[in-house]
């Protein structure tokens, strides 16, 4: 991705073929991983055959320079590239774009009955020290329903349920934990209140060892759906098949009925997006990269996002670089939704931090398409890692 | 001069020397160049300078020798991160960048008369070489000088091949302790702490200079108070990763103080008026 | 007072547009921004206050501060002092009280920042009364008020037809053609909100520092940093060498280049204050969120000698953009009780 911000016209990757890596499943990684790669870069507005992955091993002289010939005919048929923003060039701002929002109303939600069965459980089992706090919502002064940390049984009557309960608290169980408060201890495993997407976020944070499943209490909550708007579904929900939670401890909530089926904005604007031409394609996202201001917002809600040190802001290999132009911020978006592919549970916590309403779903709704067709595979059903991440045989190994 | 009327321009110096002093530590001698050699005519022990490996970056290293043992302008790094490892790369002859003199200094003056006692702990030692140098060039102004060298293992100690020149000055004793000492170890082992224990300086009419890892020097300022030594007359010199040295950035902030331009020197008593912990 | 139409200042405004870089409110994505426009077509005229403060006009989210070059030559440092004049149309009194601010940290504490004062030398700015208080403004608390005209060098009052102007400098007076207004006898309009918001400076922060309130507010903080970049007056930056893989202007061939380029940074970051060595200072979320209330309304103002005041605006910008709802009205509204 890089070498193209570099200004390479074309980028080839040869590796050895199947069966013969020296590494045993280096290749089998990147013949997943590249056609993702190139499904995004495509999607981004790049041509798809600017980027190509081969197999050549060390003694095939003559397919290496059949192969090498071939690409660099293909490039040099699609000309020159056009890819990197020149840095001083003025923001192209001729797409103006209207943020997603859903179009389905927000059904009856059955609030004040949840509200106090999660209250009930959260005192029940801080009362009986089954777990050290209770990460729930509630409402703050303004009437904005936040996060909420239940420390007591007392504190716990502040848990509430409200269409508005769109945080994925689960974000809080791994690395951005709460920090030691003076009297009260870590080791106890954290209850947390979960919406269906929420535990699938679990589910693949298990999968990658964050938390053991013993460390967390789940109380899942069944879901009509949350509200950006009053009264009007979010976008995201409007592709959720899930209205339970898939991995809890306790069930809050009754299945609710199906809401009315609507194609969701964001995977019409996808297909709207796919449709287009690359060129097309690529301004349509300067236009919208072009407002971000690299605040790492999204990445910080994200609860996916958790390395110790994040891939972009590490000074050693300088990945991307420190200034807030086109082409570095472009790279990191790219970046993360690619880091994200098969991982990404939809619960769009990114776009809502978003200072600058960035669109970050339709970024990750083309990855999870792409993975789901290429792998049959949708994140966090099952405490399984990403497709992206394994090796070709299918089972999961050790390593 | 174009040199340096911006002080977030650096000036241009040519490494006359790069010496090991340690295992993954060096010593770089700049030369200034053009205007870096007015701006550096007259640096104080306990000032520090930014150095630039160009196309790594820069960061603040202490300054670790006198300007009467100059004109060169010594430091001493450990490398660690980018730009310690883009200045290890380099050697006599390349260029390097230094923004500086910046920050305070130690009130050598209000030390002449007194007892010193120097801790040092791990290339903490290369802020403190610049008092030692004071007290060894002006030995008859100040009283005793107790020197406190502490590292890890014998092969991070700093310095080593001056020693015998800090031994052999009048009144002056040197104490060496390490955490894990090999074969051909015969000082002291053990933290720091439990050397200052054992050495004991007298308070009387003493100041005490601390530098090294923040956690040593919480626990030796601790312990020197315990011993009598007033907060006020315990020096340390205090660390935080700097960006602008200038002020500005807003980084190395503790508590009310920026530690680049407020410090890096304190005495305890200030620290502890802060709120905010250095540790 | 001095009169203009709404026609007159269009007129006025794209005759600058022709000669300087004007920028304005404009909205993108449902997003009100101060951006470059090109005529006044584009400006979102119905607007309360953009999402981002005027600041960055002043002090960039990024930019160069050194050109490096490496060559066979030696090392050749290229100081890059930003040029252009630039006009900022639609100011809002909280924005022109950061820039008051800002100008405390980068010019009246020595030594001066040459990028900051050239930028702030090549701008003018004019200011537009608030004609309603947003549901999260609290300037009126922190010495501010939705007409302020004080930083501006023109102010303009909406007002009956139009909009009743002032310059307030004489680079603002310079601005002005001298058939831009008519004068009439009305009186220049007030507008007069208080918000109840209790003034952050009456209470005692060093008594506040090791209360546990901080431990329980910043437990839903995200560290995301979003608060510190819309934040009028955060000022925290970082500095870093890159390679420029594509030659800049004038660059002689041969010469690896680099910049050393200057970027927003927020003590709110994880791994701010991170030391080479590993050394991690304000470790946990309470220690950062802290540091950050301390800083605007303490340790800034004590550093660079605002007196009494506070180095927040009241803008509320921080209340509307947390994603997790920690609200300065609320820390304030709990600590002074």
């Amino acid at each position: 991705m890089r070498t193209f911000d570099q200004g390479a016209d074309g980028v080839l990757i040869l590796g050895c073929h199947i069966g013969e890596c020296h590494y045993e499943t280096g290749n089998h990684r990147a013949a997943k991983r590249l056609p993702i790669l190139k499904a995004l870069m495509s999607y981004a507005g790049l041509e798809p055959e600017r980027l190509r992955l081969d197999w050549v091993s060390a003694s095939e002289g003559e397919r290496f320079s059949r192969i090498a010939n071939e690409f660099v005919e293909t490039v040099r048929a699609l000309g020159p590239i056009k890819w990197r923003v020149p840095s001083g060039e003025a923001a192209i701002l001729t797409q103006q774009f209207a943020a997603i929002r859903g179009d389905v109303p927000l059904v009856e939600q059955s609030c004040a009955v949840k509200t106090d069965a999660i209250r009930a459980k959260a005192r029940e089992l801080l009362n009986n020290g089954v777990v050290g706090y209770v990460i729930g919502y509630e409402v703050g002064l303004r009437g904005r329903t936040r996060p909420s940390f239940a420390n007591t049984p007392e504190e716990a009557n502040k848990l509430v349920w409200n269409p508005d309960c769109t945080y994925n608290l689960t974000t809080y169980l791994g690395k951005k934990r709460r920090p030691a408060v003076k009297g009260i201890e870590q080791p106890k495993p954290v209850a947390v209140v979960v919406k269906p997407c929420d535990s699938r976020a679990i589910n693949v944070l298990l999968a990658e060892n964050q938390f053991t499943r013993e460390q967390v209490y789940i109380i899942g909550v069944t879901c009509e759906g949350t509200q950006h708007d009053p009264g009007v579904l979010q976008a995201r929900c409007q592709v959720c098949n899930e209205r339970v939670p898939v991995v809890y401890d306790t069930l809050i909530g009754d299945p609710p009925p199906q809401h009315e089926a609507k194609p969701s904005p964001v995977v019409l604007k996808v297909a709207e997006l796919e449709q287009k031409t690359p060129a097309e394609r690529m301004e349509f996202w300067l236009s919208q990269f072009d407002r971000c201001i690299r605040c790492y917002a999204c990445r910080q809600a994200c609860p996916m996002c958790n390395c110790p040190v994040c891939l972009y802001e590490r000074d050693d290999s300088l990945w991307i670089g420190m200034g807030i132009n086109m082409n570095e911020k472009r790279a990191f978006h790219l970046g993360r939704a690619y880091h994200l592919a098969g991982r990404c549970v939809g619960c769009n916590e990114c776009e809502r931090a978003c200072p600058m309403n960035i669109p970050i779903s339709l970024l990750n709704m083309k990855m999870a398409q792409e993975i789901e067709a290429a792998f049959s595979f949708r994140a966090g059903l099952k405490p399984v890692p990403s497709p992206v991440v394994t090796v070709l045989s299918g089972e999961y190994k050790e390593g | 001069m174009s040199d340096t009327t911006n002080p977030m321009k650096p000036y241009l110096g040519k490494l006359t020397a790069v010496k090991d002093l340690a295992t993954e530590i060096k010593l770089f001698r700049v030369e200034l160049l053009n205007g870096g050699r007015d701006a550096f005519a007259s640096f104080q022990p306990g000032q520090f300078a930014f150095v630039s490996a160009f196309g790594f970056g820069e960061a603040p290293f202490g300054i670790a020798n006198t300007c009467q043992r100059g004109p060169c302008v010594d430091f001493a790094v450990n490398r660690l991160g980018s730009v310690t490892t883009g200045l290890h790369e380099l050697g006599e002859g390349d260029i390097v960048g230094v923004r500086g003199p910046l920050g305070n200094c130690f009130p050598m003056d209000a030390f002449k008369g007194r007892n010193l006692v120097v801790l040092g702990g791990g290339i903490g030692g290369a802020p403190l070489r610049p008092v030692i140098q004071t007290v060894l060039d002006n030995r008859a102004d100040y009283g005793r000088l107790t020197i406190l060298w502490a590292a890890r293992t014998p092969s991070l100690l700093v310095f080593t091949d001056e020693y015998d020149e800090w031994r052999a000055a009048p009144d002056t004793s040197l104490h060496l302790t390490v955490d894990q000492a090999d074969e051909k170890w015969d000082h002291n082992v053990g933290l720091i702490t439990q050397l200052l224990e054992k050495v004991a300086p007298a308070s009387e009419n003493a100041v005490t200079i601390t530098c090294g890892p923040p956690i040593m020097i919480y626990y030796v300022t601790r312990m020197l108070e315990k011993m009598d030594f007033a907060a006020k007359n315990n020096y340390v010199t205090l660390e935080a990763r700097m960006h602008c040295g200038l002020g500005k950035c807003g980084r190395c902030n503790l508590g009310t103080k920026l530690i680049c331009v407020d410090g890096p020197v304190f005495n305890m008593a200030q620290v502890g008026e802060l709120m905010e912990t250095f540790l | 007072m001095n009169f203009i139409t709404q026609a007159q200042l269009t007129e006025w405004l794209d005759g600058i547009a022709h000669q300087q870089t004007l920028i304005a409110p404009y909205k993108m994505a449902d997003i009100l921004l101060y951006q470059p426009v090109q005529s006044s077509l584009m400006i979102a005229w119905d607007s309360i206050r953009p999402v981002m403060s005027a600041k960055e006009f002043f002090f960039p989210p990024s930019e160069r501060l050194l050109l490096i070059e490496k060559g066979a030559a030696g090392i050749k440092l290229t100081e890059t002092l930003p040029k252009g004049r630039q006009v900022i149309f639609g100011a809002r009194p909280c924005d022109a009280h950061g820039i008051k601010v800002l100008d405390a940290l980068f010019l009246d504490k020595p030594p001066v920042d040459l990028y900051y004062a050239s930028r702030r030398a090549n701008t003018t700015i004019i200011g537009l009364a608030c004609k309603e208080m947003g549901s999260s403004c609290f300037c009126t608390s922190v010495g501010g008020a939705p007409d302020d005209a004080s930083n501006m060098d023109v102010m303009l009052y909406p007002a009956e037809g139009g909009y009743a102007v002032e310059a307030v400098t004489e680079k603002g007076r310079s601005l002005i053609p001298d058939s831009l207004y008519t004068i009439d006898n009305r009186q220049r309009p007030a507008f007069n909100f208080i918000s109840n918001i209790v003034n952050p400076q009456s209470i005692n922060w060093p008594a506040h520092f090791d209360d546990e309130y901080w431990a329980r507010t910043s437990e839903r903080c995200l560290s995301c940093r979003a608060c510190a970049y819309v934040c009028p007056t955060c000022r925290c930056f970082s500095v870093r060498d890159e390679f420029l893989p594509v030659e800049a202007d004038g660059c002689n061939p041969g010469c690896a280049q680099y910049e050393r380029i200057r970027g927003w940074d927020s003590c709110e970051g994880e791994n701010y204050r991170r030391t080479a060595g590993g050394h991690r200072p304000r470790a946990e979320k309470s220690q950062r969120l802290r540091n950050r209330y301390f800083c605007k309304f303490y340790f800034y103002p004590e550093q660079y000698g605002l007196g009494n005041a506070s180095a927040c605006t009241g803008c509320g910008r921080c209340v509307d953009i947390c994603p997790v709802n920690v609200d300065i009205t609320e820390v304030i509204t709990d600590l002074a009780r």
